[in-house]
């Protein structure tokens, strides 16, 4: 039985069908609104990407490759321990959600995969170093840094790398500058340091008070520490400023006072 | 409503504004239609005719319904034959059944097509194409299977085959060209004389 012979019992059902059901064709503006909204999340995530970028290049300008030396660590134990990955998961979950929501505009299919990706992670690279330029992401770090939830551990790794005093790694910020040669900073414990600059290779006009410093050196005594490099910037300057308690000097961790 | 003598003249694309004025204009571009996306549901599917026309049905209400969503940029039957294969495959997911085509009788300008494609030259290979081209078919991944049939049976170009499968053109190119050679080894398995 082929079509031919049912063409117009095709015909009556299918226009009964359309007036039993009251079908009738879906407005304009819905499919408008339907391709808005998938521009509007592809944008949302670029811009969100973006950001992402910003505050990973913010990451790489102050993490310390300079002073990876004086820290007697490999390139690629440095690059490990340093790698700020949030940053990484997150902008590449950003740069999946615009790789997606390209590839189902109207015409995304007719592009390659590979097309779209690189598409997706260049506008995300460029408009991030713009962002950069316009101070962004010291702007987010900031944000972040007043009440995130696991800010020094899980969104800037670098405070955690950064904070080994036993290993001769101290960052905090800088409270007081006392003298030529010695200045106070409030670590991200909370904890005073007062920390000595006699025999620094750097510059103390470097420093700037309220803003973070990293140091390289050596704890001489109880919260006293001997720097032999300072380096001033770093991000996290919202989350060292957080009022905190002060812990009390008699609970301090064994590892942080000097050998007798 | 259009006469009918004036529907024949004007253009799908045409035929769509004139159908979102007089919902009564569709049954021209149905008439214009059914046969052939019929005949495409046939090949790509193992469904009796009464399930093809419940297909095709449903076709025809995704086309109604989303007349608004007609890019212009696009060949109306591009569009049409998309919705045809996405209603296909829909059906079949729901119902858990791999789209087997058994209905893919080969006229002799579609076996000469895909003879000339895969090396094939003697007549009595053809034939033979034609007689095994159901069921090698069968054999073949669905990709393959339904990128040969736009090609030698619906006779798109590759951008129209890119528009319906809504893949780049260069990966409908590379996806031709990887079912041709499925399609030759399959006919060699079968132990069908090749050139």
């Amino acid at each position: 039985m082929s079509v031919t012979n049912q063409d117009n019992d095709f015909d009556r059902k299918l226009v009964a069908k359309i007036k039993a059901e009251k079908i009738s064709p879906k407005p304009r503006w819905h499919f408008l609104l339907k391709d808005s909204v998938i521009w509007a999340a592809g944008t949302f995530s670029l811009l969100v990407g973006a950001g992402a970028v910003s505050v990973l290049i913010y990451f790489f300008k102050y993490s310390g490759w300079e002073m990876r030396e004086a820290m007697h660590k490999s390139w690629g134990e440095f690059f490990l321990l340093t790698l700020p990955y949030f940053w990484i998961i997150f902008l590449g979950l950003f740069v999946f959600i615009l790789y997606y929501n390209l590839q189902h505009t109207k015409h995304g299919y007719r592009y390659p995969v590979w097309f779209i990706i690189s598409s997706s992670v260049l506008s995300s690279v460029i408009l991030g170093g713009i962002f950069f330029l316009a101070g962004l992401g010291e702007r987010i770090d900031n944000l972040l840094g007043v009440q995130a939830p696991f800010y020094n551990t899980v969104i800037n790794r670098h405070l955690d790398f950064w904070f080994n005093p036993a290993e001769g790694r101290l960052v905090g910020i800088v409270t007081d500058k006392n003298d030529d040669n010695s200045f106070t900073i409030i670590d991200p414990s909370g904890n005073e340091w007062l920390v000595s600059a006699d025999s620094c290779a750097s510059s103390m006009f470097l420093l700037h008070l309220r803003e973070p410093v990293d140091i390289i050196g050596q704890v001489t005594d109880d919260h006293r520490f001997a720097a032999r490099r300072i380096k001033p910037g770093h991000p996290g300057r919202s989350f060292l400023s957080r009022p905190r308690p002060r812990p009390s000097r008699t609970n301090l961790p064994p590892l942080l006072l000097p050998s007798p | 409503m259009l006469e009918a003598k004036n529907a024949a003249k004007v253009s799908d694309e045409e035929l769509i504004g004139l159908i979102l004025q007089d919902q009564d204009n569709f049954l021209y571009l149905v008439d214009r239609y059914k046969h052939r996306l019929l005949s495409y549901i046939r090949r790509l599917t193992n469904v009796n005719n009464e399930d093809a026309e419940d297909i095709l049905q449903e076709v025809f209400i995704k086309i109604y319904l989303n007349l608004n969503d007609f890019n212009r940029d696009l060949k109306f039957s591009s569009w049409a034959y998309r919705i045809t294969h996405n209603q296909v495959i829909s059906r079949h997911r729901k119902l858990q059944a791999r789209p087997e085509g058994h209905a893919v009788n080969i006229e002799d300008q579609a076996a000469r097509r895909l003879a000339a494609e895969i090396d094939i030259a003697a007549a009595a290979d053809l034939q033979l194409l034609k007689d095994h081209t159901a069921r090698i078919l069968a054999q073949l991944d669905a990709k393959y299977r339904e990128i040969l049939i736009l090609k030698f049976w619906e006779e798109k170009n590759y951008q129209e085959i890119s528009d319906i499968i809504e893949k780049p053109p260069g990966t409908v190119a590379s996806t031709l060209n990887k079912a041709k050679q499925e399609f030759k080894k399959e006919l060699a398995r079968q132990q069908l004389n090749l050139n």
